[in-house]
């Protein structure tokens, strides 16, 4: 190990790159009440679709990646790690602008953390160690040593920043407005401090731009976007919804970033791994902004008409009772969402929407 | 049918917004009867003028309330026959129907003539009325609009606005006016679902509704825009903090936008250069902007956007000039407010703000089939459009508005004489209002062409944009502003009764806090500050003295319909106020009555 090297994040964007985890965490946790748990009972089976989608689906694309595009390990591991996050409170608002199930991502989400605790060392066990013993055999610079995943570290850093969650959803049992100005300010904090983690590190740290490895840029960028495909495909195959697909899908491609950077701070020891490990997070992170926003634009502009019909028959049963049935002419509700309970479009398929 | 009605007879209904409403304009519409409606705010006079005016054969009134207002002035209609009632009872010994007894009647007539309601429609001509509108507009009687069913289908042919079967449209406007009348059947024709609120039920009609298209009166966005920043005001610090940075970076984001898409008042630079490096500067601008104002506006525009339901597309405002600061406010958190043009004589849409041509300050393009051109007052010269070949455009050239299409009215009914002041010969027809058009062809309203003022030493000032300033003033609710002929511009102010009752002040009535000279100080000093930021309205004379009214300005009374003054009616009732004002220009002995 080389002693001389130095962290890409300096002391100062760690206690802050810390300070926004326990934010964000805090500010996740502040949106949350027991009734979110309740509903994620309610909804077990479209939750499992998205679990199955979460878990199952993005570490085997992350290790697909990392395997077809020969990484080298320490940005595999990265890779796999990203690829096992719970979901963040990102998604939650990313879905509601995609015109998605808002309650069934923060189901989705509420259950993916919790789900992470036990789920990631497991996933991490069975995807890694291939590239754990790459690295024994070469080493992170050359020289080969001893390496094993770290997994009780891994569960520890993952307790840590639960507990935020915690305390966010105590604020919120004794204080709504408090909880609500927290929630908002979280999102706020947390966007101010990526962007200038990001720019800093990019900006001191410009030679890596130049020499990390095209393959890396496509692996950081393919991993999200192969989330929302996938995730929207195989929902689409499992038989959800429109408005299900489009959480499903963000939910899957988006994880929960900033726990990656706990993990790593906390639970390797070698920095020059760190570091390689680090560097992979931040263009994940980068990029998932990116594509995460434009996805959403086309899946607004792609759900359009069902989300139309759909308020509109959410507003009406709240209106005129829940047995009212919206008519509309029948060629005027697409196809894809003809016999959604949700939307109640015809008469012949309606039935009890059960949410 | 069975009570006798002919083609073309003219039936009077009283009432307000409700589903009768809509079954009694069908019942009519089927007899190819014509349809004379008014809203129960009418004014006696009124009410007597427009019945023996239109000589209506069978009046509806809403409640047994209008019907005991009905049966005073019934001596003055000797063409009336029957008197329905809408909903309620009829007193015992009241020779009125009730509408399900009408119902009654016409399904017996129906079965006994199966053929008759195919055959009145058989028999309607485009050109055959559709409905009588009485206006009262700005000046004398009220003025009965004839209005056909052609003139109705133009406007639902030509109206540009996308409205589907998922649209929910929440209605405030009086049905019986002629925009709701029309937005009605427009609506109808699209399968859009039309809820009914009121002023008072608006907050919790938004929520429940979650409307995704709004048409109104601008006084009502004036409300609205108050209660989201009340709102803000009141909210957690840091919360306000983030609404004024999402805010700003809205502003600058949409002006970038606004440039870039050319939708601005003015024209770009004319040299090609300097026009590239303006649109590249606010190419790079909108840029540098677009990840911050992403976030703002997902994370707090999106919140506010809420406060009206969250589902707004667009909204539409007419009926009166909406203060530009408004209409900017509503564009920035990311709700358009579509500023349309129209008269009662134009059934009503003359011109709407459509997507591309969403120029602020502007009434938009006029609609299609609709031919515009403004001409100068004095000369009557046509500034716009020029002739062909000539080197100006005729852009930004001020002059009366007038307009000719499939929407202008047949005429006033019964006044040919009136009717030809207006309506000429060829089609075109004299709007009355001042107005301009804009480098990209909308339309821009710059006052009434006789509500301008024109003041001692020969200077021009339109009142309209002075007021609507004064009355965004907190302890305001009204102003006229006047001054025809005099050295300097007089308000006359109604105070906000409620805003002082908010601060605490103990409840009083309107007369006792205009004679208070606290309160006559303070709404001074409001002016004196407004005056000194003009904002919009532009420079303008001073304002040299005010007087507090002891009265609300009334419905009806001073205000049309849709909250216009009326201002020859403001003059007469308080021309001895006036003459007070006035006097203070001429020093001699009523100058001590001022000094209370």
């Amino acid at each position: 190990m080389n002693g001389e090297e130095t962290l890409i994040l300096h002391a100062v964007d760690q206690a802050l790159l810390a300070l926004m985890i326990v934010i964000i965490m805090f500010g996740m946790g502040a949106g949350l009440t027991v009734a979110d748990f309740r509903a994620v009972a309610r909804r077990w089976r479209l939750v499992a679709i998205g679990f199955g989608s979460q878990f199952g689906l993005m570490p085997l694309l992350a290790f697909a990646l990392a395997w077809g595009l020969r990484l080298e390990p320490a940005h595999a591991i990265a890779l796999i790690l990203v690829g096992t996050l719970p979901g963040g409170s990102t998604s939650n608002m990313f879905t509601y602008f995609a015109r998605g199930a808002v309650a069934l991502s923060i189901s989705m989400t509420t259950a993916s953390t919790l789900a992470a605790l036990f789920m990631m060392p497991l996933l991490l066990h069975i995807y890694t160690p291939m590239f754990a013993a790459q690295l024994a055999a070469h080493g992170v610079d050359g020289t080969a040593h001893e390496f094993v995943i770290p997994v009780g570290n891994i569960i520890m850093s993952l307790v840590l920043v639960l507990v935020p969650v915690i305390g966010g959803m105590i604020l919120r049992r004794y204080s709504r407005g408090w909880a609500k100005a927290a929630e908002d300010t979280a999102g706020f904090m947390a966007m101010i401090v990526i962007v200038y983690l990001i720019t800093s590190t990019f900006i001191r740290h410009f030679s890596l731009v130049l020499t990390t490895a095209p393959q890396v840029y496509i692996a950081a960028i393919t991993v999200g976007l192969s989330g929302f495909f996938f995730g929207f495909i195989v929902s689409r195959w499992c038989g959800a919804f429109p408005i299900h697909q489009r959480a499903i899908a963000l939910e899957t491609g988006i994880q929960n970033g900033p726990i990656a950077f706990a993990i790593i701070l906390l639970s390797f020891d070698s920095i020059a791994l760190k570091n390689q490990m680090l560097w992979l997070g931040i263009l994940y992170s980068t990029f998932i902004v990116i594509t995460s926003s434009v996805f959403t634009l086309w899946l607004r502009r792609r759900g359009q008409r069902d989300w139309e019909i759909t308020k509109n028959t959410l507003v009406h049963r709240r209106l005129f009772g829940h047995h009212f049935v919206s008519r509309y002419p029948p060629a005027f509700v697409p196809a894809r969402i003809r016999h959604d309970p949700a939307q109640g479009g015809l008469e012949e398929t309606k039935r009890d929407a059960g949410t | 049918m069975a009570l006798g009605v002919q083609p073309g007879d003219a039936i009077g209904v009283i009432s307000d917004n409700r589903v009768e409403w809509h079954i009694a304009e069908t019942g009519i519409q089927l007899c190819a009867a014509v349809n004379t409606p008014r809203g129960t705010d009418v004014t006696d006079e009124e009410w007597r003028y427009i019945f023996s005016h239109a000589s209506v054969q069978v009046a509806m009134v809403e409640t047994p309330q209008e019907l005991k207002r009905l049966n005073r002035l019934r001596a003055d209609w000797p063409a009336l026959k029957e008197v329905i009632l809408l909903h309620g009872d009829v007193p015992p010994g009241d020779a009125a129907r009730t509408l399900a007894d009408c119902e009654a009647l016409g399904a017996d007539y129906l079965s006994a003539h199966p053929d008759a309601i195919a055959g009145r429609e058989k028999a309607l001509h485009p050109d055959d009325l559709f409905t009588l509108i009485y206006t009262s507009g700005t000046t004398g009687h009220p003025k009965g609009v004839m209005l056909t069913h052609a003139q109705m289908m133009s406007q639902i042919r030509n109206v540009p606005l996308e409205l589907n079967c998922t649209d929910r449209v929440l209605s405030i406007l009086p049905i019986w006016h002629i925009f709701e009348r029309m937005f009605e059947v427009f609506t109808l024709s699209r399968g859009v679902c039309t809820y009914y609120t009121s002023i008072r039920t608006l907050g919790d009609d938004l929520q429940n509704v979650e409307p995704t298209f709004m048409g109104s009166a601008p006084r009502l966005w004036e409300s609205l825009h108050h209660r989201i920043v009340q709102g803000i005001q009141r909210a957690h610090p840091l919360r306000r903090l983030l609404f004024h940075t999402a805010y700003g970076l809205s502003r600058w984001y949409r002006a970038s936008l606004t440039a870039m898409r050319g939708e601005t008042l003015s024209p770009p630079p004319a040299r090609w250069w300097v026009r590239g490096a303006w649109q590249a500067m606010h190419a790079l601008r909108w840029l540098c902007v677009l990840p911050g104002y992403g976030f703002f506006n997902a994370a707090v525009l999106e919140a506010v956007r809420q406060k009206a339901g969250g589902c707004l597309k667009a909204t539409i405002s007419g009926g009166g000039a909406l203060p530009p600061s408004i209409d900017a406010f509503f564009r920035t958190i990311g709700i358009d407010v579509l500023e349309g043009y129209g008269l009662t004589e134009t059934c009503p849409v003359l011109a709407v703000r459509v997507a591309g041509k969403k120029v602020r300050g502007t009434v938009g393009p006029v609609i299609p089939e609709t031919e515009l051109r403004i001409v100068d007052i004095e000369t009557n010269e046509i500034l716009y459009p020029v002739a062909p070949g000539s080197s100006t455009a005729g852009t930004d050239q001020k002059g009366e508005i007038q307009v000719r299409g499939p929407q202008v009215m047949k005429g006033y009914f019964k006044d040919p004489e009136l009717t030809r002041t207006v309506l000429a010969e060829d089609g075109w027809f004299r709007t009355g209002d001042l107005g301009a058009v804009t480098w990209q062809g909308c339309l821009r309203i710059l006052g009434r062409c006789k509500s301008t003022i024109v003041l001692l030493n020969g200077e021009n000032v339109e009142p309209e944009p002075i007021e609507a300033r004064l009355r965004q003033c907190p302890h305001i609710e009204n102003v006229a502003v006047m001054g025809q002929d005099r050295k300097h511009l007089y308000a006359l102010v109604v105070p906000d009764e409620k805003a002082f009752r908010a601060e605490g002040h103990p409840a009083r009535p309107l007369a006792e806090l205009a004679a208070d000279q606290e309160v006559h100080r303070l709404i001074w000093d409001e002016i004196r500050e407004a005056q000194r930021h003009p904002g919009d309205t532009g420079r303008h004379p001073a304002i040299h003295a005010i007087r507090l009214l002891p009265e609300p300005f009334t419905r009806g009374a001073e205000l049309t319909n849709l909250f216009k003054l009326k201002r020859h009616v403001v003059e007469t009732k308080y021309a001895d106020v006036l003459a007070e004002l006035y006097a203070l220009e001429n020093p001699g002995p009523t100058q001590r009555k001022e000094r209370r």
